[in-house]
């Protein structure tokens, strides 16, 4: 049955003829390819079913989600509320690692930071808060959808023990499968822009010790998520 | 490496009698098999049927199509940025990670969980070069310290209790005596954050590669992955060639019935999508990414009767399900890859003579092809790689000849009715315990009690009797 691939190796010289590469896909093509009666599906059902995709519905749906994976959720009626929020999670910490302004969806926020002599930078292992926005919020998993880019460091949402994630009610999404139909859409060349692509799904946990869960292993142990209306 | 997997019964014989083994595996499996069912089917079971079948045929249609997948993976991961290396075998896989590392003068690496890892042995030749290697997956990170290896694909040190853990941790990494599960979590977070911070190059595995948009996918929940790919400057990921999948939808199938299947979890906590190296104005992540795609006997299991065994995404629920698993734990299987589907893959991937006693650690029950979340026919794959050790001369001369003379009697009228009534009529003379190689059968049950009257006989005498009263 094991049939030594290193044999099409030539004597000395002849072994720039034929890389890895090559030997791997030609031993794969030398027979009938398997599987030849199967098609790709024709539609794709999606993981979890959703009958209500109205606003409002997701918006419930997501909240409820989130909340069975840990998370803390908290809505906003207006700025003022959400900054309230922020802040009071911030509590006595004088540095937090935060996206840049323009990535959070409040503002004002900026501004108020700044008065309150709170100091923000990129990443830093030492902060305790990281703020940041989100790209989509997906209602059946409850889950986060974080683009990495200019502005939008990783380490915010890594590093620190509490993240904090600002997002307002129309990033709501019904699923991961809309999601990825929604960057398709667009082209998928715009999203491969993105260097880095994570779905948060709650708070940083483990179960490897005797199947007992501890949340915040290596990720963050806390997260917040506040929905501006 | 190293394979043990010839030594399966003796080991499996230490497992059962290792009261804590029992219970942490126990414990385990019931819990994953469990969390499996309740999420697979949170929608009714039609539903989780469609999608495990749904599954299963994105990951064959995939497998249909592979060469051609992997040259348009090849192609558009080098367009995102990402150096595409190619490994023929465990030893070239390495050298790669090897050669990277030199060119890239690293000194110290974290890791991710990652199984292809433990199939080339790569620690072993990293520490060899003097490169510093950790592993940072909690149970991984203990398996470490205690020299061992991964006992289950998803969880590692499902085999250990947590007095074990405990005792491990204080020895071997001087953590303060402590009961509490989440002190001991704290002592690890704290004690690996700071490798992480200072290690040179970050080593995952994979567990999809999209074709369409050269993206490495990847799934965690302690957050070690996301640390491991995006603090250290160089990213090496190894991945085994049949993880390339077509499109964006089979990904978004496929990376939720991973979680369902694996933990019982909807969506794991990180869900990674990994497109390239950092792209200029970004300030964290790494400045290379090199993805290996490793072969080591995967082509030729490609262009074999078991191409099927393939399509696996290593969730481990059929580890859970398997009556043989939950009493031998992994360690007992010998090499990487334990439970049904290692007892497959093993002997494919090693030399069927290298692992002769796996196909045979199964009561062909079915359970592992039920819960296999791209309903896998492992049962079936056993009977075959059975058969081919057979054609291979690999089997007991004692079960050659007693299934040749069973094959005589049961194909001659006169052998089969003498057999039958010896027994009915012997059975009232022998004791209950059978002695010599068959006294392993009544050890633990009793010997079937023959009819003093076969059906034969019987089907004779009612015939004969209405044949009387018309």
């Amino acid at each position: 049955l094991r049939k030594n691939l290193s044999t099409n190796y030539g004597k000395n010289g002849e072994e720039k003829a034929m890389s890895s590469r090559d030997k791997i896909l030609i031993q794969l093509r030398e027979g009938k390819l398997p599987f030849s009666g199967i098609s790709k599906p024709d539609s794709y059902r999606a993981m979890v079913p959703i009958d209500d995709k109205t606003q409002p519905a997701l918006q419930s749906q997501f909240i409820e989600q989130a909340q069975m994976a840990s998370c803390v959720v908290y809505q906003a009626m207006t700025p003022e509320e959400a900054i309230e929020t922020v802040l009071t999670l911030i509590g006595e910490e004088k540095t937090i690692s935060s996206w840049d302004p323009e990535h959070i969806p409040i503002p004002e926020l900026a501004e108020v930071l700044d008065n309150a002599g709170i100091t923000c930078i990129g990443q830093d292992a030492n902060v305790r808060i990281g703020l940041t926005g989100i790209d989509a919020a997906l209602a059946a998993t409850g889950s986060i959808v974080m683009l990495s880019g200019e502005g939008r460091f990783r380490a915010s949402s890594l590093l620190p023990s509490v993240h904090i994630a600002v997002m307002t009610a129309e990033q709501i999404m019904p699923d991961l499968e809309s999601w990825w139909a929604k960057q398709k859409n667009a082209g998928l060349e715009r999203l491969r822009q993105h260097s880095n692509i994570v779905v948060i799904t709650g708070p940083s946990r483990t179960a490897d010790i005797a199947m007992e869960l501890v949340m915040g292993m290596h990720g963050p142990r806390e997260l917040h998520v506040v929905i501006l209306e | 490496m190293k394979i043990n997997s010839k030594n399966f019964i003796p080991a499996a014989q230490v497992a059962i009698h290792d009261p804590d083994l029992q219970k942490a595996v126990s414990t385990g499996t019931h819990s994953g098999f469990t969390k499996r069912q309740a999420a697979m089917f949170a929608d009714g079971h039609e539903h989780g049927e469609a999608m495990r079948q749904q599954a299963a045929t994105i990951k064959r249609y995939s497998l249909s199509i592979l060469p051609e997948l992997l040259e348009q993976a090849e192609e558009n991961m080098q367009a995102n940025g990402i150096k595409v290396l190619w490994a023929v075998d465990a030893e070239e896989a390495n050298q790669h990670v090897l050669e990277i590392a030199r060119e890239h003068h690293v000194q110290s690496v974290v890791k991710s969980k990652s199984m292809v890892t433990e199939e080339t042995g790569l620690n072993h030749t990293l520490e060899a070069a003097e490169i510093k290697v950790l592993e940072t997956d909690l149970g991984e990170y203990i398996v470490q310290l205690g020299e061992e290896t991964p006992s289950h694909i998803v969880v590692p040190v499902v085999h250990k209790t947590k007095a074990s853990i405990k005792k491990l941790l204080i020895e071997k990494a001087g953590m303060p005596p402590t009961d509490d599960t989440e002190e001991m979590a704290k002592f690890a977070r704290e004690t690996l954050r700071s490798r992480f911070l200072d290690a040179d190059m970050g080593i995952s595995g994979g567990n999809f590669i999209i074709a369409e948009t050269g993206s490495l996918c990847l799934v965690s929940n302690e957050g070690n992955a996301r640390l491991v790919t995006s603090i250290p400057r160089i990213h090496v990921a190894l991945v085994g060639i049949e993880k390339v999948i077509r499109s964006v939808e089979d990904y978004a199938t496929l990376t939720q019935v991973l979680p369902r299947s694996a933990t019982g979890q909807i969506m794991t906590v990180y869900t990674h999508i990994i497109n390239g190296p950092r792209l200029a104005g970004e300030t964290d992540g790494p400045e290379h990414v090199y993805v290996i795609l490793v072969d080591n006997g995967r082509s030729e299991i490609y262009t074999s009767d078991y191409c099927e065994a393939l399509a696996c995404i290593r969730c481990g629920a059929c580890l859970n399900a398997c009556p043989v698993y939950q009493i031998t734990g992994g360690h007992a299987y010998g090499w990487v890859y334990p439970g049904p589907i290692g007892a497959v893959v093993t002997p494919l991937l090693k030399g069927l003579e290298n692992a002769s006693p796996l196909p045979y650690a199964s009561s062909l029950c079915g359970i592992c092809k039920e819960v296999c979340p791209v309903d896998i026919d492992i049962p079936r794959m056993l009977l075959d790689v059975r058969r081919d050790l057979v054609k291979m001369g690999e089997s007991d001369l004692i079960w050659d000849i007693s299934i040749k003379l069973w094959a005589q009697g049961m194909r001659s009228e006169r052998i089969f009715t003498m057999l039958g009534q010896t027994a009915s009529l012997g059975q009232n003379l022998i004791s209950k315990k059978l002695a010599g190689p068959l006294s392993g059968w009544t050890d633990y049950r009793s010997p079937p009690i023959f009819a003093q009257k076969s059906f034969h006989q019987l089907w004779k005498e009612r015939r004969g009797k209405s044949n009387e009263q018309p």
